[in-house]
């Protein structure tokens, strides 16, 4: 058997035996479905939440806040890493609080902001974005400064514009490092909005997961589970077939 | 000055030809954060013929690059003067610059790395197609338009780094140890290119090396440099002829140039 066949079988094997010995583990010490439900509960849930349409405004919501989120955290850190990294005298001035800001953990932040925007969608989308904000700006900033020193003598000897340097030449060189920062962007993106959903508000991927917590319906928290992993695995996908095709000269 | 030895030999073609750049007592000074200061280049004075093929040969610390790079306009000068013949270069288009590694953008096929200065030049596009193309037949590329520098050997990116030079005419090619990263058998063949290269385009290049044996097969003439502080302590003219082939490498003056500068270098 070839390394190719083997591996195959491993990929469709390997969860297989892993449902087969959470079910085996449910039915042979007879637990609570409230405590372990088994994963036939589970699909039954998720088919119910899908063909009985409940899911739907509920993920579009998420969906909503992620794209915002991302969207508008993005621009900014981009914005701010491209000063840092163009100016480093702006380092020195705006350094120690961003550094701050980052290391303070966002849940403890998460009630300030609803205190500061409300419960709607505004403090959720801000959350969002101040997760989305520190890694873009970091993979800016490091893809502006990391342009090796002959590239810039090469501008030199041609004499380019600061204009025809930035968009020749600095920018598309930096674009693997700001996509590294995209990329663990787009996963923070996806815990900001269900981590706001779970604070407040009554839609939403991450309000879903609460309800079914506290009403003890697991299977429902089992589904959300893997909605959501399913979620942040396509959105960090989406990013990557971007950069695999904007990259293809690596 | 005392630093230039001219060792001319009689009708030798490049000391008729007009003198394109003239560094007169041009001096290097790099200050160190604890304020000493350390002289890369004592007061130097060269003359840089237009067409000729001058090379700079020497010790590390000798300020063989620091000159190179005060032509080319990347390093201020602390001291002197640069007269060049048809006033300082102010547009892009006057140096021609080879570094030591290829230096090209990776994201860009071979073709575009070659008309990249004819973009940043604004020159059209039918125009620039066709120079870049014209420049990669001539140093052998002409198949590897289309690929990426990572799918090409490192002496096939350093020949579209030459082709980078070239294609907008400078007025003088500054190569700084181009085939410093090559293996000895490209080297070779790599010298012999930029021979040809260098007849088909008749561009003044002023070429660093390290290498005795690579200066004396390629340069009209050859300017021995020592360290400490840097200075050009002599200038030599070959009499080997405007006509160099592989076949240069047997003749009894060849290697009468090669002891002569081993000898000096030491």
């Amino acid at each position: 058997m070839n390394d190719t066949a083997l591996r195959r079988i491993f990929t469709v094997a390997t969860p297989l035996l892993l449902i087969a010995a959470w079910w085996g583990y449910v039915e042979l010490f007879n637990v609570p479905r409230f405590v372990l439900p088994p994963p036939d509960a589970v699909f039954e849930e998720l088919v119910r939440l899908f063909a009985g349409g409940t899911i739907w405004p509920h993920l579009a919501h998420t969906v909503g806040i992620i794209v915002a989120g991302f969207a508008i955290g993005s621009a900014a850190g981009f914005a701010l890493g491209f000063a840092l990294g163009k100016w480093p005298r702006v380092e020195r001035i705006v350094g120690p609080y961003l550094f701050f800001f980052q290391t303070a953990p966002k849940i403890a932040l998460a009630p300030l902001f609803i205190l500061w925007f409300g419960l709607g969608l505004t403090s959720k989308i801000v959350l969002t974005v101040s997760l989305v904000f520190f890694p873009v700006m970091v993979g800016t900033m490091l893809g502006l400064r990391s342009m090796p020193a002959n590239l810039h003598a090469l501008c030199a000897i041609l004499k380019l514009s600061p204009r025809d340097k930035l968009l020749r030449v600095e920018l598309p060189a930096a674009v693997p490092e700001i996509f590294a920062g995209l990329k663990v962007a787009a996963v923070q993106a996806t815990i900001g909005a269900i981590l706001a959903e779970w604070l407040s508000g009554g839609t939403g991927l991450g309000y879903l997961m609460v309800f079914a917590g506290t009403t003890y319906k697991t299977p429902l928290l089992f589904a959300m589970v893997l909605v959501t992993s399913l979620l942040g695995i396509a959105v960090y996908q989406a990013l990557a077939l971007t950069e695999k095709w904007l990259l293809s000269w690596r | 000055m005392g630093h230039k030895v001219e060792k001319l030999k009689p009708a030798e073609k490049t000391s008729s030809l007009p003198v394109l750049v003239s560094a007169q007592a041009v001096t290097k000074i790099y200050r160190s954060r604890h304020g000493d200061s350390v002289e890369a280049l004592a007061p130097t004075t060269l003359d840089i013929h237009e067409g000729e093929f001058l090379s700079l040969i020497g010790p590390s610390g000798c300020g063989k690059s620091t000159l190179l790079r005060i032509l080319s306009g990347l390093e201020p000068l602390t001291g002197g003067t640069l007269k060049w013949r048809d006033g300082p270069p102010t547009a892009g288009s006057d140096v021609g610059f080879v570094f030591q590694e290829p230096v090209l953008l990776p994201w860009l096929s071979i073709l575009d790395n070659v008309r990249f200065p004819l973009d940043v030049f604004r020159t059209s596009r039918a125009e620039a197609n066709e120079r870049a193309r014209a420049m990669l037949a001539l140093v052998g590329l002409g198949a590897f338009e289309k690929s990426l520098p990572k799918e090409l050997s490192g002496g096939m990116r350093q020949r579209a780094a030459i082709a980078r030079a070239l294609v907008y005419s400078p007025r003088i090619v500054l190569m700084d140890e181009p085939f410093g990263a090559l293996d000895l058998l490209t080297r070779d063949r790599m010298n012999d290119e930029l021979l040809r290269i260098k007849a088909e385009t008749g561009s003044t290049i002023v070429f660093v090396t390290h290498s005795i044996e690579e200066a004396a097969y390629l340069s009209d003439r050859v300017a021995v440099m020592s360290a400490r502080p840097g200075r050009i302590s002599a200038i030599h003219h070959l009499d080997l002829g405007p006509q160099r082939s592989e076949a240069i490498k047997d003749d009894p003056r060849f290697y009468q140039w090669l002891s002569t500068l081993r000898k000096e270098l030491r």
